[in-house]
Protein backbone atom coordinates (compact mmCIF):
# COMPACT_ATOMS: atom_id res chain seq x y z
CA UNK A 1 0.00 0.00 0.00
CA UNK A 2 1.01 3.38 -1.08
CA UNK A 3 2.21 4.84 2.24
CA UNK A 4 1.13 8.64 1.40
CA UNK A 5 -2.07 7.34 0.87
CA UNK A 6 -2.23 5.08 3.69
CA UNK A 7 -1.21 8.78 5.78
CA UNK A 8 -4.37 10.19 4.05
CA UNK A 9 -6.65 7.32 5.17
CA UNK A 10 -5.07 6.85 8.23
CA UNK A 11 -5.82 11.27 9.13
CA UNK A 12 -9.51 10.88 7.53
CA UNK A 13 -10.49 7.62 10.07
CA UNK A 14 -9.26 9.00 13.00
CA UNK A 15 -11.39 12.50 11.97
CA UNK A 16 -14.29 10.00 11.25
CA UNK A 17 -14.03 8.55 14.64
CA UNK A 18 -13.71 11.74 16.61
CA UNK A 19 -16.90 12.83 14.95
CA UNK A 20 -18.78 9.63 15.49
CA UNK A 21 -17.43 10.23 19.59
CA UNK A 22 -17.91 14.26 19.37
CA UNK A 23 -21.63 14.42 18.57
CA UNK A 24 -24.99 12.95 19.57
CA UNK A 25 -26.59 12.34 15.84
CA UNK A 26 -24.05 12.47 12.70
CA UNK A 27 -24.82 11.35 9.09
CA UNK A 28 -22.80 11.14 6.12
CA UNK A 29 -23.60 13.37 2.57
CA UNK A 30 -23.64 10.95 -0.32
CA UNK A 31 -23.95 12.16 -3.65
CA UNK A 32 -22.75 9.28 -5.52
CA UNK A 33 -19.49 10.54 -6.82
CA UNK A 34 -16.24 10.07 -6.70
CA UNK A 35 -15.48 12.10 -3.13
CA UNK A 36 -18.31 11.06 -1.18
CA UNK A 37 -17.97 6.86 -2.36
CA UNK A 38 -14.60 7.52 -0.89
CA UNK A 39 -15.32 8.57 2.28
CA UNK A 40 -18.80 6.40 3.01
CA UNK A 41 -15.41 3.74 2.24
CA UNK A 42 -14.01 5.25 5.07
CA UNK A 43 -16.56 5.64 7.30
CA UNK A 44 -17.31 1.77 6.72
CA UNK A 45 -13.28 0.82 7.19
CA UNK A 46 -13.56 3.42 10.72
CA UNK A 47 -16.23 1.23 11.82
CA UNK A 48 -15.23 -2.32 10.66
CA UNK A 49 -17.76 -3.12 7.96
CA UNK A 50 -21.07 -1.39 8.91
CA UNK A 51 -21.37 2.54 9.25
CA UNK A 52 -23.27 3.05 12.23
CA UNK A 53 -25.43 6.11 11.23
CA UNK A 54 -27.20 7.85 8.24
CA UNK A 55 -26.07 8.02 4.68
CA UNK A 56 -28.22 11.17 3.41
CA UNK A 57 -28.77 11.52 -0.44
CA UNK A 58 -30.32 15.06 -1.75
CA UNK A 59 -31.93 14.21 -4.50
CA UNK A 60 -32.89 16.93 -6.30
CA UNK A 61 -35.14 14.67 -9.17
CA UNK A 62 -32.99 15.91 -11.86
CA UNK A 63 -30.12 13.93 -11.56
CA UNK A 64 -28.58 11.33 -14.16
CA UNK A 65 -30.55 8.29 -13.77
CA UNK A 66 -26.69 6.20 -13.66
CA UNK A 67 -26.29 8.58 -10.30
CA UNK A 68 -30.11 6.53 -8.76
CA UNK A 69 -29.30 3.00 -10.26
CA UNK A 70 -25.27 3.51 -8.78
CA UNK A 71 -27.60 4.73 -5.36
CA UNK A 72 -29.80 2.05 -4.98
CA UNK A 73 -27.40 -0.67 -6.05
CA UNK A 74 -24.41 -0.10 -3.30
CA UNK A 75 -26.87 1.17 -0.71
CA UNK A 76 -28.32 -2.52 -0.88
CA UNK A 77 -24.62 -4.11 -0.68
CA UNK A 78 -22.96 -1.86 1.87
CA UNK A 79 -26.33 -2.11 3.45
CA UNK A 80 -26.83 1.70 3.95
CA UNK A 81 -29.48 3.48 6.25
CA UNK A 82 -29.78 5.86 3.12
CA UNK A 83 -32.50 8.66 3.79
CA UNK A 84 -33.17 10.39 0.94
CA UNK A 85 -33.78 14.67 1.59
CA UNK A 86 -36.03 15.80 -1.55
CA UNK A 87 -38.01 18.92 -1.75
CA UNK A 88 -41.11 17.25 -3.18
CA UNK A 89 -42.93 20.81 -2.90
CA UNK A 90 -41.29 22.75 -4.74
CA UNK A 91 -40.97 20.37 -7.16
CA UNK A 92 -44.43 19.59 -7.51
CA UNK A 93 -44.48 23.45 -8.03
CA UNK A 94 -42.10 23.32 -11.17
CA UNK A 95 -39.52 24.34 -10.16
CA UNK A 96 -36.87 23.40 -12.39
CA UNK A 97 -32.81 24.99 -13.37
CA UNK A 98 -35.15 26.82 -15.97
CA UNK A 99 -36.41 28.87 -13.30
CA UNK A 100 -33.32 30.59 -12.55
CA UNK A 101 -30.20 28.02 -11.57
CA UNK A 102 -29.68 29.52 -8.12
CA UNK A 103 -33.20 29.31 -6.82
CA UNK A 104 -33.15 25.77 -7.87
CA UNK A 105 -30.23 24.79 -6.29
CA UNK A 106 -31.46 26.55 -2.97
CA UNK A 107 -34.71 24.70 -3.39
CA UNK A 108 -33.80 21.42 -4.21
CA UNK A 109 -30.73 20.99 -2.41
CA UNK A 110 -30.03 23.53 0.81
CA UNK A 111 -33.90 23.59 1.58
CA UNK A 112 -34.11 20.00 1.61
CA UNK A 113 -31.31 19.59 3.69
CA UNK A 114 -32.58 22.42 5.65
CA UNK A 115 -35.54 20.46 6.56
CA UNK A 116 -34.18 16.82 6.53
CA UNK A 117 -31.56 18.34 9.28
CA UNK A 118 -34.45 20.14 11.32
CA UNK A 119 -36.67 16.83 11.13
CA UNK A 120 -34.23 14.51 12.17
CA UNK A 121 -32.15 16.76 14.23
CA UNK A 122 -28.59 15.84 13.10
CA UNK A 123 -26.11 18.13 15.31
CA UNK A 124 -23.07 17.04 12.55
CA UNK A 125 -22.83 16.16 8.94
CA UNK A 126 -19.77 14.36 7.28
CA UNK A 127 -19.58 16.17 4.23
CA UNK A 128 -16.39 14.96 1.46
CA UNK A 129 -14.83 18.63 0.28
CA UNK A 130 -11.37 18.62 -0.42
CA UNK A 131 -8.91 21.87 -0.39
CA UNK A 132 -8.10 21.33 -3.93
CA UNK A 133 -11.58 21.40 -5.68
CA UNK A 134 -12.49 25.28 -5.69
CA UNK A 135 -10.91 28.54 -4.11
CA UNK A 136 -13.80 28.72 -1.33
CA UNK A 137 -13.11 25.14 -0.04
CA UNK A 138 -9.55 26.16 0.26
CA UNK A 139 -10.30 28.06 3.37
CA UNK A 140 -12.42 25.30 4.88
CA UNK A 141 -11.29 23.70 8.39
CA UNK A 142 -11.77 19.79 9.13
CA UNK A 143 -14.25 20.75 11.29
CA UNK A 144 -16.34 23.74 10.51
CA UNK A 145 -19.71 24.95 12.03
CA UNK A 146 -22.86 26.47 10.55
CA UNK A 147 -25.74 28.58 11.46
CA UNK A 148 -29.52 27.75 10.99
CA UNK A 149 -29.11 29.36 7.20
CA UNK A 150 -26.01 27.23 6.89
CA UNK A 151 -23.96 30.29 6.52
CA UNK A 152 -19.99 29.98 7.46
CA UNK A 153 -18.06 32.28 9.12
CA UNK A 154 -14.74 31.66 7.34
CA UNK A 155 -13.22 34.87 8.58
CA UNK A 156 -13.72 33.81 12.28
CA UNK A 157 -11.88 29.63 12.40
CA UNK A 158 -9.46 28.58 14.74
CA UNK A 159 -6.11 27.08 13.80
CA UNK A 160 -6.46 23.16 13.85
CA UNK A 161 -3.25 22.89 15.28
CA UNK A 162 -2.02 19.38 16.77
CA UNK A 163 -5.48 17.55 15.95
CA UNK A 164 -7.21 19.90 18.36
CA UNK A 165 -11.11 21.29 16.82
CA UNK A 166 -13.56 23.05 17.63
CA UNK A 167 -15.93 21.64 20.13
CA UNK A 168 -19.64 21.05 19.76
CA UNK A 169 -21.76 24.17 21.25
CA UNK A 170 -25.15 25.62 21.24
CA UNK A 171 -23.45 28.86 19.26
CA UNK A 172 -23.91 27.48 16.44
CA UNK A 173 -26.57 24.72 14.41
CA UNK A 174 -24.98 22.02 13.00
CA UNK A 175 -21.35 20.81 12.69
CA UNK A 176 -19.63 20.04 9.17
CA UNK A 177 -16.81 17.69 9.39
CA UNK A 178 -14.73 17.23 6.18
CA UNK A 179 -12.71 13.76 6.47
CA UNK A 180 -10.98 13.97 3.14
CA UNK A 181 -10.27 17.79 3.46
CA UNK A 182 -6.62 17.29 2.52
CA UNK A 183 -7.26 14.72 -0.28
CA UNK A 184 -6.00 16.15 -3.80
CA UNK A 185 -8.21 14.88 -6.81
CA UNK A 186 -5.65 13.03 -8.17
CA UNK A 187 -5.03 11.16 -4.96
CA UNK A 188 -8.54 10.27 -4.11
CA UNK A 189 -8.33 8.57 -8.18
CA UNK A 190 -5.42 6.59 -7.17
CA UNK A 191 -7.25 5.33 -3.23
CA UNK A 192 -10.54 3.90 -5.47
CA UNK A 193 -8.02 2.12 -7.67
CA UNK A 194 -6.17 1.01 -4.60
CA UNK A 195 -9.02 0.17 -2.51
CA UNK A 196 -11.00 -1.54 -5.91
CA UNK A 197 -14.14 0.96 -4.95
CA UNK A 198 -17.33 0.79 -7.09
CA UNK A 199 -17.38 3.87 -9.05
CA UNK A 200 -20.50 6.09 -10.98
CA UNK A 201 -19.54 4.67 -14.90
CA UNK A 202 -19.96 8.62 -15.91
CA UNK A 203 -16.58 9.23 -14.94
CA UNK A 204 -15.30 7.46 -17.73
CA UNK A 205 -14.69 8.42 -20.79
CA UNK A 206 -17.62 7.44 -23.64
CA UNK A 207 -17.24 9.20 -27.56
CA UNK A 208 -14.56 11.92 -26.49
CA UNK A 209 -15.89 12.66 -23.32
CA UNK A 210 -16.31 12.08 -19.96
CA UNK A 211 -17.87 13.49 -16.56
CA UNK A 212 -15.59 14.92 -14.38
CA UNK A 213 -17.53 16.18 -11.37
CA UNK A 214 -21.19 14.77 -10.96
CA UNK A 215 -24.04 17.14 -10.56
CA UNK A 216 -27.90 17.61 -11.63
CA UNK A 217 -28.41 16.71 -15.46
CA UNK A 218 -29.50 19.82 -16.65
CA UNK A 219 -26.34 21.97 -14.83
CA UNK A 220 -23.48 19.29 -15.77
CA UNK A 221 -21.66 18.98 -18.65
CA UNK A 222 -18.89 16.38 -19.81
CA UNK A 223 -15.48 17.26 -20.32
CA UNK A 224 -13.17 16.87 -24.05
CA UNK A 225 -11.31 13.33 -22.32
CA UNK A 226 -10.44 9.79 -23.89
CA UNK A 227 -9.54 8.69 -20.00
CA UNK A 228 -11.89 5.49 -20.15
CA UNK A 229 -10.75 4.16 -16.75
CA UNK A 230 -8.78 5.11 -14.06
CA UNK A 231 -5.16 5.09 -14.74
CA UNK A 232 -5.88 7.30 -17.55
CA UNK A 233 -7.87 9.61 -15.43
CA UNK A 234 -4.47 9.78 -13.10
CA UNK A 235 -2.74 10.08 -16.00
CA UNK A 236 -5.21 13.12 -17.39
CA UNK A 237 -4.99 14.74 -14.40
CA UNK A 238 -1.38 14.73 -13.82
CA UNK A 239 -1.12 17.26 -16.57
CA UNK A 240 -4.57 18.93 -17.23
CA UNK A 241 -4.92 22.85 -16.64
CA UNK A 242 -8.98 22.20 -16.81
CA UNK A 243 -10.41 23.15 -12.83
CA UNK A 244 -12.23 20.28 -11.71
CA UNK A 245 -15.75 22.03 -11.35
CA UNK A 246 -15.23 23.40 -15.02
CA UNK A 247 -18.31 21.45 -16.29
CA UNK A 248 -20.46 22.15 -13.47
CA UNK A 249 -22.20 25.23 -14.66
CA UNK A 250 -24.06 25.13 -10.93
CA UNK A 251 -21.32 26.55 -9.12
CA UNK A 252 -23.04 28.73 -6.47
CA UNK A 253 -20.64 31.56 -6.83
CA UNK A 254 -21.04 31.70 -10.42
CA UNK A 255 -25.03 31.59 -10.66
CA UNK A 256 -24.55 34.09 -7.67
CA UNK A 257 -22.80 36.28 -9.48
CA UNK A 258 -24.72 36.21 -13.04
CA UNK A 259 -28.11 37.04 -10.94
CA UNK A 260 -26.11 40.24 -9.43
CA UNK A 261 -24.55 41.24 -13.15
CA UNK A 262 -28.10 40.59 -14.67
CA UNK A 263 -29.73 42.95 -12.16
CA UNK A 264 -27.23 45.24 -12.44
CA UNK A 265 -27.75 45.54 -16.04
CA UNK A 266 -24.62 44.19 -17.18
CA UNK A 267 -26.38 40.56 -19.19
CA UNK B 1 -8.45 70.01 -13.98
CA UNK B 2 -8.11 66.10 -14.00
CA UNK B 3 -10.52 63.60 -13.24
CA UNK B 4 -9.72 60.27 -12.72
CA UNK B 5 -12.80 57.86 -13.22
CA UNK B 6 -12.05 54.63 -11.90
CA UNK B 7 -14.79 52.05 -12.10
CA UNK B 8 -14.85 50.18 -8.89
CA UNK B 9 -11.47 51.32 -7.60
CA UNK B 10 -12.14 50.01 -3.67
CA UNK B 11 -10.36 51.75 -0.59
CA UNK B 12 -9.70 48.29 0.65
CA UNK B 13 -7.75 47.19 -2.10
CA UNK B 14 -5.86 50.33 -2.90
CA UNK B 15 -4.82 50.05 1.06
CA UNK B 16 -3.50 46.36 0.63
CA UNK B 17 -1.90 46.80 -2.59
CA UNK B 18 -0.10 50.04 -1.03
CA UNK B 19 -1.01 52.53 -3.99
CA UNK B 20 0.43 55.64 -2.78
CA UNK B 21 -0.09 57.21 -5.74
CA UNK B 22 -4.11 56.76 -6.12
CA UNK B 23 -4.05 57.81 -1.95
CA UNK B 24 -3.42 61.66 -2.53
CA UNK B 25 -3.25 64.77 -0.23
CA UNK B 26 -6.87 63.77 0.78
CA UNK B 27 -8.76 60.32 0.65
CA UNK B 28 -11.38 58.12 1.46
CA UNK B 29 -14.69 56.93 1.10
CA UNK B 30 -17.69 58.24 -0.55
CA UNK B 31 -21.41 57.18 0.21
CA UNK B 32 -23.46 56.13 -2.24
CA UNK B 33 -26.50 54.26 0.44
CA UNK B 34 -28.52 56.58 -1.68
CA UNK B 35 -28.98 54.41 -4.42
CA UNK B 36 -31.35 50.87 -4.36
CA UNK B 37 -28.39 49.40 -6.91
CA UNK B 38 -24.82 50.64 -7.25
CA UNK B 39 -24.98 51.04 -11.16
CA UNK B 40 -22.47 52.41 -13.08
CA UNK B 41 -24.27 54.88 -15.50
CA UNK B 42 -26.60 55.73 -12.62
CA UNK B 43 -23.48 56.74 -10.66
CA UNK B 44 -21.21 57.96 -13.18
CA UNK B 45 -24.63 60.24 -14.76
CA UNK B 46 -25.07 61.36 -10.63
CA UNK B 47 -21.87 62.43 -11.01
CA UNK B 48 -21.97 64.24 -13.73
CA UNK B 49 -25.17 66.19 -12.63
CA UNK B 50 -25.25 66.43 -8.88
CA UNK B 51 -28.56 64.58 -8.79
CA UNK B 52 -29.54 61.28 -7.68
CA UNK B 53 -30.04 60.04 -11.48
CA UNK B 54 -31.44 56.42 -10.69
CA UNK B 55 -34.84 56.97 -11.49
CA UNK B 56 -34.32 59.05 -14.63
CA UNK B 57 -32.35 56.02 -16.49
CA UNK B 58 -34.52 52.65 -17.07
CA UNK B 59 -32.17 49.51 -15.99
CA UNK B 60 -33.15 47.86 -19.81
CA UNK B 61 -32.12 51.29 -21.87
CA UNK B 62 -29.20 52.59 -19.11
CA UNK B 63 -26.22 51.94 -21.50
CA UNK B 64 -27.49 53.89 -24.28
CA UNK B 65 -28.30 57.00 -22.20
CA UNK B 66 -26.64 60.06 -22.59
CA UNK B 67 -26.55 63.28 -20.78
CA UNK B 68 -26.85 66.51 -22.11
CA UNK B 69 -23.50 68.48 -21.67
CA UNK B 70 -26.03 71.51 -20.15
CA UNK B 71 -26.98 69.01 -17.44
CA UNK B 72 -23.46 68.16 -16.41
CA UNK B 73 -20.42 69.90 -14.54
CA UNK B 74 -18.56 69.44 -17.95
CA UNK B 75 -20.71 72.80 -18.80
CA UNK B 76 -18.15 74.55 -16.49
CA UNK B 77 -14.86 74.08 -18.49
CA UNK B 78 -14.11 75.06 -21.84
CA UNK B 79 -12.56 73.31 -23.64
CA UNK B 80 -13.08 69.76 -22.01
CA UNK B 81 -11.88 66.49 -22.97
CA UNK B 82 -14.56 63.12 -21.23
CA UNK B 83 -13.09 60.46 -22.59
CA UNK B 84 -15.55 57.35 -22.05
CA UNK B 85 -17.39 58.97 -19.42
CA UNK B 86 -20.61 56.73 -18.90
CA UNK B 87 -23.17 58.50 -19.65
CA UNK B 88 -22.00 61.09 -21.57
CA UNK B 89 -19.11 59.98 -23.97
CA UNK B 90 -19.77 56.07 -23.10
CA UNK B 91 -17.91 54.09 -26.11
CA UNK B 92 -20.70 52.03 -26.95
CA UNK B 93 -18.98 49.42 -29.09
CA UNK B 94 -16.46 48.33 -26.72
CA UNK B 95 -18.23 48.18 -23.84
CA UNK B 96 -20.91 46.29 -25.73
CA UNK B 97 -17.96 43.80 -26.88
CA UNK B 98 -17.51 43.29 -23.08
CA UNK B 99 -20.50 42.48 -21.97
CA UNK B 100 -21.18 40.06 -24.63
CA UNK B 101 -17.70 38.21 -23.85
CA UNK B 102 -19.30 38.38 -20.11
CA UNK B 103 -22.44 37.16 -20.73
CA UNK B 104 -20.59 34.05 -23.50
CA UNK B 105 -18.54 33.20 -20.10
CA UNK B 106 -21.56 32.58 -17.85
CA UNK B 107 -22.97 30.40 -20.80
CA UNK B 108 -19.89 28.24 -20.98
CA UNK B 109 -18.69 29.95 -24.58
CA UNK B 110 -15.74 32.01 -23.71
CA UNK B 111 -12.74 31.91 -21.36
CA UNK B 112 -12.41 34.41 -18.98
CA UNK B 113 -8.99 34.92 -20.54
CA UNK B 114 -10.79 36.15 -24.39
CA UNK B 115 -12.64 38.28 -21.89
CA UNK B 116 -10.23 39.95 -19.81
CA UNK B 117 -8.08 40.69 -23.43
CA UNK B 118 -10.75 42.81 -25.19
CA UNK B 119 -11.14 44.86 -20.96
CA UNK B 120 -7.15 45.50 -21.18
CA UNK B 121 -7.19 46.45 -24.96
CA UNK B 122 -10.05 49.09 -23.70
CA UNK B 123 -8.24 50.23 -21.29
CA UNK B 124 -5.34 50.63 -23.34
CA UNK B 125 -7.36 52.70 -26.20
CA UNK B 126 -8.55 54.82 -23.16
CA UNK B 127 -5.38 55.26 -21.74
CA UNK B 128 -3.54 56.60 -24.97
CA UNK B 129 -6.22 58.90 -25.62
CA UNK B 130 -6.01 60.18 -21.87
CA UNK B 131 -2.49 61.11 -22.06
CA UNK B 132 -3.00 62.32 -25.47
CA UNK B 133 -5.26 64.79 -24.16
CA UNK B 134 -3.74 65.94 -20.87
CA UNK B 135 -2.57 69.94 -21.12
CA UNK B 136 -4.33 70.47 -24.10
CA UNK B 137 -7.91 70.96 -22.00
CA UNK B 138 -9.81 72.64 -18.93
CA UNK B 139 -10.94 69.80 -17.89
CA UNK B 140 -10.00 66.07 -18.87
CA UNK B 141 -11.89 63.21 -17.56
CA UNK B 142 -10.66 59.61 -18.32
CA UNK B 143 -12.50 56.79 -17.49
CA UNK B 144 -11.03 52.86 -17.03
CA UNK B 145 -12.94 50.61 -15.95
CA UNK B 146 -10.46 48.13 -15.51
CA UNK B 147 -10.92 46.91 -12.06
CA UNK B 148 -14.63 46.75 -12.80
CA UNK B 149 -14.10 44.30 -15.24
CA UNK B 150 -11.63 42.18 -14.43
CA UNK B 151 -12.80 42.71 -11.01
CA UNK B 152 -16.47 40.84 -12.00
CA UNK B 153 -14.64 37.50 -13.21
CA UNK B 154 -11.35 37.28 -10.77
CA UNK B 155 -11.56 40.13 -7.60
CA UNK B 156 -11.21 36.89 -5.26
CA UNK B 157 -7.39 36.48 -7.41
CA UNK B 158 -5.18 38.53 -5.78
CA UNK B 159 -2.32 37.79 -7.81
CA UNK B 160 -4.67 39.32 -10.62
CA UNK B 161 -5.89 42.11 -8.98
CA UNK B 162 -2.84 43.39 -7.87
CA UNK B 163 -1.84 43.78 -11.71
CA UNK B 164 -5.06 45.97 -12.09
CA UNK B 165 -4.28 48.21 -9.21
CA UNK B 166 -0.31 48.12 -10.10
CA UNK B 167 -1.76 49.76 -13.56
CA UNK B 168 -4.09 52.15 -11.95
CA UNK B 169 -1.37 53.25 -9.68
CA UNK B 170 1.19 53.54 -12.38
CA UNK B 171 -1.90 55.71 -14.52
CA UNK B 172 -2.20 58.49 -10.97
CA UNK B 173 1.91 57.88 -10.79
CA UNK B 174 2.14 58.97 -14.54
CA UNK B 175 -0.65 61.99 -14.25
CA UNK B 176 0.93 63.48 -10.99
CA UNK B 177 3.77 64.99 -13.39
CA UNK B 178 0.75 67.81 -13.99
CA UNK B 179 0.36 70.75 -11.88
CA UNK B 180 -3.25 71.30 -11.87
CA UNK B 181 -6.11 69.92 -9.74
CA UNK B 182 -6.18 66.05 -9.74
CA UNK B 183 -9.31 64.00 -8.50
CA UNK B 184 -9.96 60.14 -8.50
CA UNK B 185 -13.10 59.02 -8.20
CA UNK B 186 -14.83 55.55 -7.99
CA UNK B 187 -18.47 54.83 -8.35
CA UNK B 188 -18.33 52.25 -6.00
CA UNK B 189 -16.35 49.61 -4.31
CA UNK B 190 -16.05 45.68 -4.89
CA UNK B 191 -16.46 43.00 -2.33
CA UNK B 192 -15.25 39.10 -3.36
CA UNK B 193 -17.51 36.58 -4.18
CA UNK B 194 -15.43 33.37 -4.15
CA UNK B 195 -13.79 34.41 -6.91
CA UNK B 196 -16.12 36.86 -8.46
CA UNK B 197 -16.43 40.00 -7.56
CA UNK B 198 -19.61 42.32 -6.36
CA UNK B 199 -20.37 45.68 -6.61
CA UNK B 200 -20.46 47.55 -2.45
CA UNK B 201 -22.00 51.01 -1.59
CA UNK B 202 -18.58 52.66 -0.81
CA UNK B 203 -16.49 54.37 -3.28
CA UNK B 204 -13.20 56.16 -3.05
CA UNK B 205 -12.32 59.81 -3.93
CA UNK B 206 -8.81 61.38 -3.54
CA UNK B 207 -7.67 64.52 -4.45
CA UNK B 208 -3.97 66.16 -4.76
CA UNK B 209 -4.98 68.97 -2.22
CA UNK B 210 -7.42 69.32 0.72
CA UNK B 211 -11.03 69.26 0.38
CA UNK B 212 -11.99 68.66 3.80
CA UNK B 213 -14.80 66.01 2.57
CA UNK B 214 -15.90 63.82 5.69
CA UNK B 215 -17.58 60.65 3.50
CA UNK B 216 -18.86 62.78 0.88
CA UNK B 217 -21.77 61.10 -1.69
CA UNK B 218 -21.31 61.08 -5.00
CA UNK B 219 -23.55 64.04 -6.01
CA UNK B 220 -21.53 66.40 -3.36
CA UNK B 221 -18.88 66.72 -6.21
CA UNK B 222 -20.74 68.69 -8.76
CA UNK B 223 -20.44 72.07 -6.51
CA UNK B 224 -17.06 70.48 -5.35
CA UNK B 225 -15.56 70.90 -8.89
CA UNK B 226 -17.70 73.91 -10.13
CA UNK B 227 -15.65 77.15 -10.55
Amino acid sequence: MDTHILDLEKKSISLIREAKAQFKKLAVLWSTGKDSTTSLWLCKKAFYGKIPFPVIHIDTGYKFPQIYEFRDKIAKEWSLNLVIAKNEKVLKEGMSPKKGRLDCCTLLKTEALKDLLRKEEFDALILSIRRDEHGIRAKERYYSPRDEEFKWNYTDQPAELWDLYIKPSEDFSHMRVHPILHWTEQEVWEYVKQENLPINPLYFAKNGKRYRSLGCMPCTVPIPSEASNIDEIVQELRTTTTPERAGRSQDKEKAYMMQKLRALGYM
Amino acid sequence: MIILALDALDLHMTKKFECKSLMQTEYGQTDISDFNLARTIVLWASFLTGKNMEARIPLKVQWEFKLDVEETLLKFFNPFKAIDVPSFSFKQRSHAEERRLLKDYFDNKATIEEYDAVVWRCHEENKKEFFHSIGKFDLVMGYFNLADSIGHLSFGISEKMKAVYDELENLAKEVQGSDEFILTISDHGMKAIGRYGDHTKNGFYSANRKLELKLPKITDFYNVLRP
